[in-house]
């Protein structure tokens, strides 16, 4: 017997609402599930998810993307890649694996909510897949760096960090639970996978592929490379969402979720991956400065899909823009400054090539971070060493978990956005921060940041080795410089001319 | 005499750090504690200068030998640390 063809019974196959008799539609997707917001059902009916897949299809094309995945992981096991690769780069691994798997999991229940609660059948059906696809990236990405735990115990917090109260780990729960984690699947459907997907997954995914080929390491680059593809698909779960509430005079709210979800995104990243790719990563394999994956990624892309929806640039457009000298800057020598408190060893990143190469790609680097970094190297150099470590602690964002930085040495710009609300006062590292919060305080202002746990006595002995303590790193865990100082050396040696 | 949280913004570094006074120290010797914390670690000193204490969110400036106890300071409220000529 023929079979149909799939643009013949597709339509049909996933219209799968019904008229509920026993209990009220009400009672079937609960407003603060469904958030469908007011809007009809059959108005959701319309959702039209531009990428379209069928069961059989999708677990034929993950089949092959596994099986190429692990192969490649089997054949390049023998070639001993991690215990030769430049400590930098191992370091960005061991960032990526902490951050990443775990969120990826808890991706697979905001999917699920979708695929149950949705109003949508065609996002419920998206959903579905994308569930499957993140519970997927949970799993690859918990075994690929678990064979390396032979190698270090860094490598466990692949399963470790998101159940620690380490302040990255503190960083990433608080935007993902709040993307993902307490909203309702329209809300889903557009922080997480149009926000964060469309626009940074492919930042994490695509560009440290590219430095991953770059530096030899095929068998990350083929693992990230088989999620991105992934990501592509389920991203765009977002989009017919967001074209409905425009649609139905809910711009304004689409456009707050859309504004607030970036920033978030944007404040995780610039931590997370900003010092991977503009310090970690050895100078010779970096395809791009953070910086311009930044523009052609979410400014230059992301900003055409905001116009072409029928939403406007967000607010704080042109903050960004500025942030993208500064931020990454400021969150990659706190934590190389405070390097004790991460499970990954930070590159510092500043020897004297480096730093031709971040005055090029960011002019005035020299005269405002390279300031602080000469006094760290005027320290290693002259047997200071124990000044180029923390006794304190770094104030942290209320909104992104994150240290307050800002521009240092000369143009010195440094700013906290405090707020004083019902008693309390909260310190923000940027004035969209602040506006994340004054969008809905209630949600916010219970939280304590790894600030607040500490003066309200979480954080006992209250001292660098008790705060050490709650953030579960023991000794084996804890970061210290990649390459042990080696690059410090380079600073001592006269000048030549180059031949 | 207590124990009281701020937060330093010390002038040409690139960090907010909590750095805890006490309620009797002055202003001279909250910007001892805090230039503790960044001096010589990530900023350079500056011969011939001292250091003052502003309060960050209005820009006032602090008598050098007012206490913490009477600036009227919130708890975790954040100050300036910046070089001055006197």
């Amino acid at each position: 017997m023929a079979k149909l063809k799939r643009e013949e019974w597709y339509d049909l196959t996933r219209a799968t609402n019904w008229t509920p008799k026993y209990v009220t539609e009400e009672e079937l997707f609960p407003e603060e599930m469904s958030g469908s917001r007011g809007i009809p059902a059959e108005v959701w009916e319309t959702y039209d998810e531009p990428y379209k897949v069928v069961y059989s299809e999708y677990v034929e094309t993950q089949r092959e993307k596994d099986a190429g995945a692990y192969s490649v992981k089997a054949a390049l096991e023998r070639s001993q890649y991690v215990e030769n690769a430049d400590p930098g780069w191992v370091s960005t691994m061991v960032a990526h694996y902490g951050a990443i798997p775990l969120a990826e999991y808890a991706a697979s229940t905001a999917e699920a909510r979708m695929a149950r609660f949705a109003k949508a059948p065609g996002n419920r059906n998206m959903a579905v897949f994308g569930m499957m696809d993140e519970n997927r990236h949970g799993q690859i990405q918990l075994y690929f760096p678990h064979a390396y735990t032979k190698l270090s115990r860094q490598w466990d917090w692949a399963s470790k960090a998101y159940h620690t109260n380490e302040w990255a780990a503190i960083a990433a729960r608080s935007f993902f639970d709040d993307a993902m984690m307490t909203r309702d699947s329209v809300a889903v459907s557009i922080m997480l996978t149009f926000a964060f997907e469309t626009g940074f997954t492919n930042m994490q995914f695509l560009g440290l592929a590219a430095d991953a080929a770059q530096a030899g390491d095929h068998t990350f680059a083929s693992l990230i490379s088989s999620i991105q593809t992934d990501e592509s698909r389920h991203a765009q779960q977002g989009g017919p969402s967001l074209k409905i509430l425009i649609a139905n005079g809910k711009k304004e709210e689409a456009q707050t979720m859309v504004d607030a979800a970036i920033w978030r995104a944007w404040k995780l990243f610039s931590a997370l991956t900003g010092p991977a790719m503009d310090y970690y990563t050895p100078m010779e394999h970096r395809s791009q400065s953070f910086k311009e994956f930044m523009e052609e990624w979410i400014i230059a892309q992301f900003e055409r899909q905001l116009i072409d929806l029928g939403l406007d640039k967000p607010w704080y457009w042109d903050i960004l823009i500025r942030d993208l000298d500064i931020t990454h800057h400021g969150m990659h020598m706190g934590i190389w400054y405070w390097r004790p408190t991460v499970w990954w060893n930070p590159a510092a990143g500043f020897g004297p090539k480096e730093r031709e190469w971040l005055e090029e790609k960011y002019p005035g680097w020299n005269e405002t971070f390279g300031e602080c970094a000469d006094v760290i190297v005027d320290n290693l150099l002259n047997g200071r060493p124990e000044l180029t470590g923390p006794e304190t602690l770094p104030t942290v964002c209320n909104m992104c978990q994150l240290p307050i930085v800002g521009v240092p040495g000369s143009k010195w710009d440094v700013k906290d956005y405090q707020l004083e609300y019902e008693g309390r006062l909260y310190h923000f590292g940027s004035e969209v921060d602040k506006w994340c919060f004054e969008i809905d305080p209630e949600r916010y202002k219970g939280h304590l940041n790894f600030i607040d746990r500490f003066l309200a006595g979480h954080v006992q002995p209250p001292d660098l080795m008790g705060g050490l303590q709650y953030m579960g790193l023991a000794p084996g865990e804890m970061g210290d410089d990649a390459h042990g100082y080696e690059w410090v050396k380079a600073y001592s040696q006269p000048k030549t001319d180059a031949a | 005499m207590a124990l009281f949280p701020i937060h330093s913004n010390f002038e040409r570094d690139f960090v907010i750090q909590l750095v805890p006074v006490d309620t009797d120290d002055t202003m001279d010797q909250v910007a001892e504690k805090c230039a503790h914390h960044s001096l010589n670690r990530r900023v350079k000193p500056q011969p011939g200068k001292i250091l003052r204490v502003r309060r960050h969110c209005d820009g006032e400036i602090f008598p050098r030998d007012m206490t913490v106890a009477s600036a009227g300071l919130r708890p975790t409220e954040t100050l300036d640390i910046i070089f001055s000529d006197n």
